[in-house]
């Protein structure tokens, strides 16, 4: 049974406030090692310098969107094996298609409350502590 | 702080397009209006003059606006949606600007919802770094929203308290009542 404090994470969103929204929610579950980046680009980058084990990142994000984060996450070798769940908006159904052949292992619909955000990452890491 | 938005020729015919509570449209066509009426409901019109794209939300925070719980994600859902298929039809973040509407104080028993929905919106837009360049929010009073998407350009008309239907058309989510013959409630404002 991990331990939330234990899984370092990545939030990546082009909003702010949806960024603060998202860390208060991990907070509130038991994560502690909490990183973020305001698009794919910038998240790749502390993907590399940073490694995580899980990666929470948005859709529509300038520069490199999460499905192109997605792609980059999966094709390099040192940061493959971290869990990916993406944010979705309620109508982006084809995009989960898309996301789960390129090997997304979760998706949340927003808005989500941390109780909702907890089930999703569960549903990857299991039962946390 | 008022500014004038920048006018440009009106298309021959103009399309209205209502904006119902809890929804949100986007457009890049010149002849689509965006149309909605407010109470204590907050319409936040953003748009990208350059990129000739713009779009308008409506939206009433659930419980009581706090500033950490459903209201606080609900509220940053609904203008992640606008901001976002702003960007999806071409707008860059960089250049979005936006206008305000609504937060009124309507109903007694809903206590200052208005208030905290209008202040939501206000923070909202100054954290993402969004220039807010107009905004008629608060009163007592309903309004009727008129926004003109590809270049900013908006207007309101003041309601009189006899517009009830104004507030079962947003608590109830339909369409919008026809426009008032006489609307007793003074002129057209531009924003």
């Amino acid at each position: 049974m991990p331990a939330a404090a234990a899984i370092k994470v990545l939030v990546v969103d082009d909003q702010l406030t949806m960024r603060a929204l998202i860390r208060s929610a991990l907070q509130e579950i038991g994560f502690k090692d909490i990183a973020d980046a305001q698009d794919g680009e910038e998240g790749l980058k502390s993907l590399l310098t940073r490694p995580a084990h899980l990666v929470i990142s948005d859709f529509n994000m300038p520069k490199l969107d999460g499905l192109g984060l997605l792609r980059a996450v999966r094709a390099n070798e040192s940061t493959k094996k971290a869990a990916f769940i993406m944010l979705t908006g309620r109508a982006d159904k084809d995009l989960v298609q898309r996301a789960m052949q390129f090997g997304v292992n979760n998706y949340v619909t927003k808005p989500f409350s941390p109780a909702q955000l907890r089930q999703k990452i569960q549903e990857v890491f299991g039962p946390l502590t | 702080m008022i500014a004038p938005a920048p006018h440009s020729p009106q298309p021959a015919r103009e399309r209205m397009l209502h904006v119902v509570q809890g929804e949100f449209a986007v457009t890049s066509e010149p002849d689509v209006v965006l149309t909605t009426i407010l109470g204590s409901c907050v319409a936040t019109c953003m748009w990208d003059a350059v990129a000739g794209v713009g779009g308008m939300n409506h939206y009433l925070l659930p419980g009581d606006a706090d500033s950490s719980g459903d209201s606080m994600r609900y509220g940053v859902n609904a203008m992640e949606l606008l901001v976002n298929g702003l960007l999806q039809k071409g707008a860059s973040r960089r250049r979005l600007q936006a206008k305000l509407f609504g937060g009124a104080h309507v109903v007694h028993n809903l206590g200052d919802v208005g208030v905290k929905n209008a202040e939501f919106a206000q923070r909202f837009l100054r954290l993402e770094g969004i220039p807010c360049l107009g905004q008629s929010l608060g009163g007592d009073r309903a309004r009727r929203v008129r926004f003109w998407p590809t270049t900013g350009r908006a207007g309101q008309l003041l309601l009189d308290s006899t517009h009830q239907e104004v507030f079962s058309s947003e608590s109830s989510r339909r369409p919008a009542p026809a426009e008032p013959h006489n609307p007793a409630a003074g002129s057209v404002e531009l924003f």
